[in-house]
């Protein structure tokens, strides 16, 4: 899933898939020690949850990404729509560290049922279950709710594993016959019916795949699997008023202003195992000065008393709140799911030597010291985090990469020397008129990019910054219009499984590719070894192909591997419940509650 | 009567034009003025900074885009008290990424400068021209060039400025301008000068109008002269006091703009640095280091603060009948 660029350290996001993979030491230690220690969450404090009060989100945003469950697929909104307002067929626990990576039923009565190994899923659907008008929820709306992610015209920017995994046959180039049940013809939709299929009595659901995919529960975590009722459907404006399903409904929506969510009176807890919905309304407060934010929190005045932000603190405030013991009881300081890298344009920076200079040259260091030191963050050796116990392996990186991220100038001028012969074109353009480096025009970004600049001067190379709006920004370097060399990004798994790592970035197909590797001559070899793994049925045996992969990429450079990411939020005196939720990344905004 | 009070008398009386040009009078009339003086003074040392500065910064063993980890502690802020000043950093080092803050300033007075002068000289030569033909001419030219006038004027000028920048800077870029912070400042100052030299057409517009009707202009006339000695050695020397005035209040006017621009985002790129950028970026230093903001602040305001007691100077010296002299 796709992390917003707010600033460097822009999201709350969260924590503890690393819990799992790197012991559970929990000294509650705030000092400045880099180390895979997860830090004690200070949220989870022994308080018992009381009913009532208003929860209050500060937002820089604009407004909520999507709030039409197919086209939802940022880390923290996924967490915040789907405790309050949508369900979907299965759910991670609602629980602090390494608990919250658990699958659990939501929708469905169990975690699914494969069978032909895993080609075949079933889901036994919950009785009670309703929407906001007190209708319930059926297996039907389940079916036409991911019917709605074949639309691609439409329900935009949500995840396609649907499109993927399920056995509906695919044209030439790839795409499903099935175009969504806004223009199906009736043998179109029937093909769609056929993988996604209801029982007789409503209370099974069926997903045929066209491979074996041992961990689709997982995938149907996604609210791209939560239900839609056909006649409530709007296509695109159902972004700005989809029917809930959950605890909340919405009970205003201004964007640029504020979202508030009051309890939906025909939710009833007995068909739901997993949300408490503890507080009684929820008021998001869009457009706000991060700043101002940041300040609101530590005035911890009012209403902020019950205010979190979605967007984690500022660099700029990260000694105010962690050198003063005033703040520990409110403050976390967390890894988050995400990796953050640096793609390179393989067509046009298509020579590794080139590459690889940057990756030495480049102060790394004084990087992270921008985004607020060890609180950014470790360097990364790869593309996949710890956390991902399965597929991590210590990757053997670049010789010449200094591990404390100082640049190693003469190791990059030998690697430029080298990439002066085998590719003099490349050469010239790095040394000469420079490579494009399109930044998201943040604060923090316009301090990087001095950094980027400053320090690959030493070692020859030319770095030109174009600087994007920031909202912008993702959907311009990934059009295949736009002429980068370089662009940056951050990724975290949908679930844990490099599959939605590895072959997201750099197999051409993926989500979120920004390397446009297809070219390469490494392509071919990459790409074939990639759809091995994907298709590995022996998760151990996967994990290896994953792990040799990782280091494929490392020895390939198509992008530059940056950091494993940490985020520090602090909110108000007055919520409890405050952890980050390790699928997420960020608060588990729905089950937020006020101390009494 | 003595010789000497003739002497001294008599100028005042008849002699002025030959012994003490209306120049010579407005500079002693300056000189007098002792705050305009040290005005111009400060003036004088921020252009010869700005001019000499990367010798004034060799001299301190300082640059503007060079990382000092080291200033810096574990959460990338400066590493000691007042944004870490040290004798290495005489007034600190930016958060984040250790750059010398004396060095940035140095240079970003030269981003500064060089905006509110070039913005000034175009401004002052497109308003002087327009404004004399205007006044000159009167009848339709000058009814077009007015109505011209209004019609700039109506402009939303800062929006359009900033809707503008991204478009404009790539056609620049397109025509052949260097990339980046060139095709920026280059934008910058095109823009302040289409919508600034309205405000010297209408007053060099109103001073020919006046002028136009006296008596040694209509002698000219009547001697046959032609429109452009008619211009140049009949309006234009007469009206010199006014457009030196509106120029040396103009100028920090555009300096000020400048930093507003780049404060909003649209002035200039990274890792140059202007005033503006510095101001823009430390606003959110103003908790955990406020000594970041106060530099590029205070500086900004000297500079503005001593240009506009310069100009005020100027305007009281060569325009002797206004009355800020009493007040002064």
């Amino acid at each position: 899933m796709k992390r917003r660029i707010i600033g460097l350290l822009g999201l709350a996001l969260s924590a503890s898939l690393i819990a799992s993979a790197c012991g559970s030491d929990s000294s509650s230690s705030t000092d400045t020690a880099v180390s895979n220690d997860t830090v004690a969450t200070p949220g989870t404090d022994a308080g018992t949850p009381t009913t009532g009060g208003t929860i209050h989100i500060l937002s820089q945003l604009e407004q909520i990404t999507h709030l039409d469950p197919q086209r939802n697929y940022t880390g923290s909104d996924l967490a915040f729509v789907g405790s309050t307002m949508q369900r979907a067929l299965t759910s991670y626990a609602y629980a602090p560290g390494s608990d919250g990576s658990k699958l659990v039923a939501d929708l469905a009565t169990d975690t699914g049922t494969p069978t032909e190994g895993g080609k075949v899923w079933s889901f036994t659907l919950r009785d009670g279950a309703t929407y906001e008008d007190g209708s319930a929820v059926t297996c039907a709306d389940i079916a036409y709710g991911v019917s709605r992610v074949f639309a691609t015209d439409i329900i935009v920017d949500g995840p396609t594993y649907a499109i993927t995994y399920l056995d509906i046959p695919k044209d030439a180039d790839d795409n499903s016959v099935y175009p969504g049940p806004y223009t199906a013809k009736a043998d179109q939709q029937a093909l769609f019916d056929k993988a996604v299929a209801c029982s007789e009595d409503g209370k099974t659901i069926t997903f045929t795949l066209s491979r074996v995919v041992s961990d689709f529960n997982y995938t149907t975590t996604l609210l791209a699997f939560s239900p839609v009722p056909k006649a409530k459907d709007t296509g695109e404006k159902y972004d700005m008023a989809p029917v809930s399903s959950g605890p909340y409904k919405i009970k205003s929506y201004e964007p640029g202003k504020s979202l508030v969510l009051v309890r939906n009176e025909n939710w009833s807890k007995a068909s739901d195992p997993i949300r408490n919905a503890y507080a009684d309304s929820f008021v998001y407060e869009f457009a706000l000065d991060p700043a101002v934010i940041d300040e609101r929190l530590i005035a911890d005045a009012g209403d902020d008393q019950y205010a979190v932000s979605d967007g984690g603190l500022q660099p700029e405030n990260l000694q105010t709140v962690f050198d003063d013991e005033r703040f520990k009881d409110r403050r976390q300081d967390d890894y988050d799911p995400y990796v953050s890298f640096t793609a390179f344009n393989a067509k046009t920076v298509s020579c590794v030597e080139v590459r690889r200079a940057v990756y030495l040259g480049l102060d790394r260091e004084a990087l992270r010291t921008a985004g607020g030191g060890p609180y950014t963050g470790d360097f990364a050796d790869g593309f996949i985090k710890p956390a991902l116990a399965d597929d991590y392996a210590p990757n053997k990186m670049p010789e010449g990469l200094n591990a404390d991220g100082t640049p190693n100038v003469e190791a990059a001028k030998a690697a430029l020397t080298e990439a002066k012969t085998k590719c003099p074109d490349v050469y010239a353009k790095a040394t000469g008129e420079g490579l494009k480096f399109f930044h998201p025009d943040t604060p923090t970004w316009q301090k990087n990019i001095s950094i980027w600049i400053e320090s690959l001067k030493a070692v020859g190379i030319v770095i030109k910054p174009t600087a994007v709006e920031p909202s912008k920004y993702y959907p311009t370097v990934q059009s295949d219009e736009t002429d980068y060399d370089i662009a940056r990004g951050a990724w975290g798994p949908d679930w844990p499984n490099a599959s939605t790592m590895i072959p997201e970035l750099f197999l051409t197909t993926g989500g979120f590719n920004l390397t446009r590797n297809g070219d390469d001559p490494a392509y071919k070899q990459f790409e074939t070894d990639t759809k091995a793994a994907l298709a590995e049925l022996d998760r151990s045996a996967q994990g290896t192909k994953w792990k040799a992969l990782n280091q494929f990429l490392v020895d390939q450079l198509w992008s530059l591997p940056g950091t494993f990411l940490k985020a520090q939020d602090l909110w108000g005196s007055k919520v409890g419940n405050a952890y980050r939720w390790s699928s997420s990344g960020s608060f588990l905004f729905g089950e937020l509650y006020v101390k009494q | 009567m003595s010789n000497t009070d003739l002497a001294t008398r008599e100028p005042q009386v008849f002699g002025a034009v030959e012994s003490k040009s209306p120049g010579r009078l407005a500079w002693e009339r300056f000189r007098r003025d002792r705050v305009a003086v040290i005005a111009s003074f400060v003036v004088l040392f921020f252009v010869c900074i700005a001019l000499l500065a990367p010798l004034v910064c060799k001299a301190l063993g300082i640059n503007p885009l060079t990382l000092d980890r080291k200033a810096l502690n574990d959460y990338g802020l400066p590493n000691g008290p007042f944004g870490a000043i040290s004798r290495k950093h005489l007034l600190g080092v930016e958060p984040g990424t250790g750059r010398d803050i004396l060095a940035r300033l140095i240079y970003g007075a030269r981003v500064s400068l060089l905006v509110g002068f070039v913005s000034t000289l175009l401004t002052t030569v497109i308003g002087v021209v327009l404004g004399i033909v205007a006044g000159y001419r009167r009848g339709k030219i000058d009814a077009i060039i007015s109505r011209f006038t209004d019609l700039t004027l109506a402009f939303p000028s800062l929006l359009l400025i900033i809707a503008l920048t991204r478009p404009f800077t790539q056609r620049l870029e397109s025509f052949g301008v260097p990339e980046g912070n060139p095709a920026r400042l280059t934008y910058i100052v095109l823009v302040l000068s289409l919508f600034g030299w309205v405000y010297v057409a209408r007053i060099v517009r109103g001073q020919t109008l006046a002028l136009r009707e006296r008596e040694f202009v209509e002698a000219a006339r009547a001697s046959g002269a032609g429109h452009w000695h008619m211009v140049f050695k009949e309006l234009l020397p007469n009206i010199w006091a006014p457009i030196i005035v509106i120029v040396s209040l103009s100028l920090p006017g555009y300096v000020a703009v400048e930093s507003t621009l780049s404060f909003l985002g649209v002035g200039l790129l990274p890792p140059d640095a202007s005033w503006g950028v510095m101001l823009g970026d430390s606003v959110k230093y103003y908790r955990a280091d406020p000594a970041y903001l106060f530099v590029p602040g205070v500086a900004l305001i000297v500079l503005v603060l001593a240009f506009n007691v310069m100009g005020d100077g100027l305007r009281d010296a060569l325009d002797p009948k206004s009355d800020r002299q009493q007040l002064g």
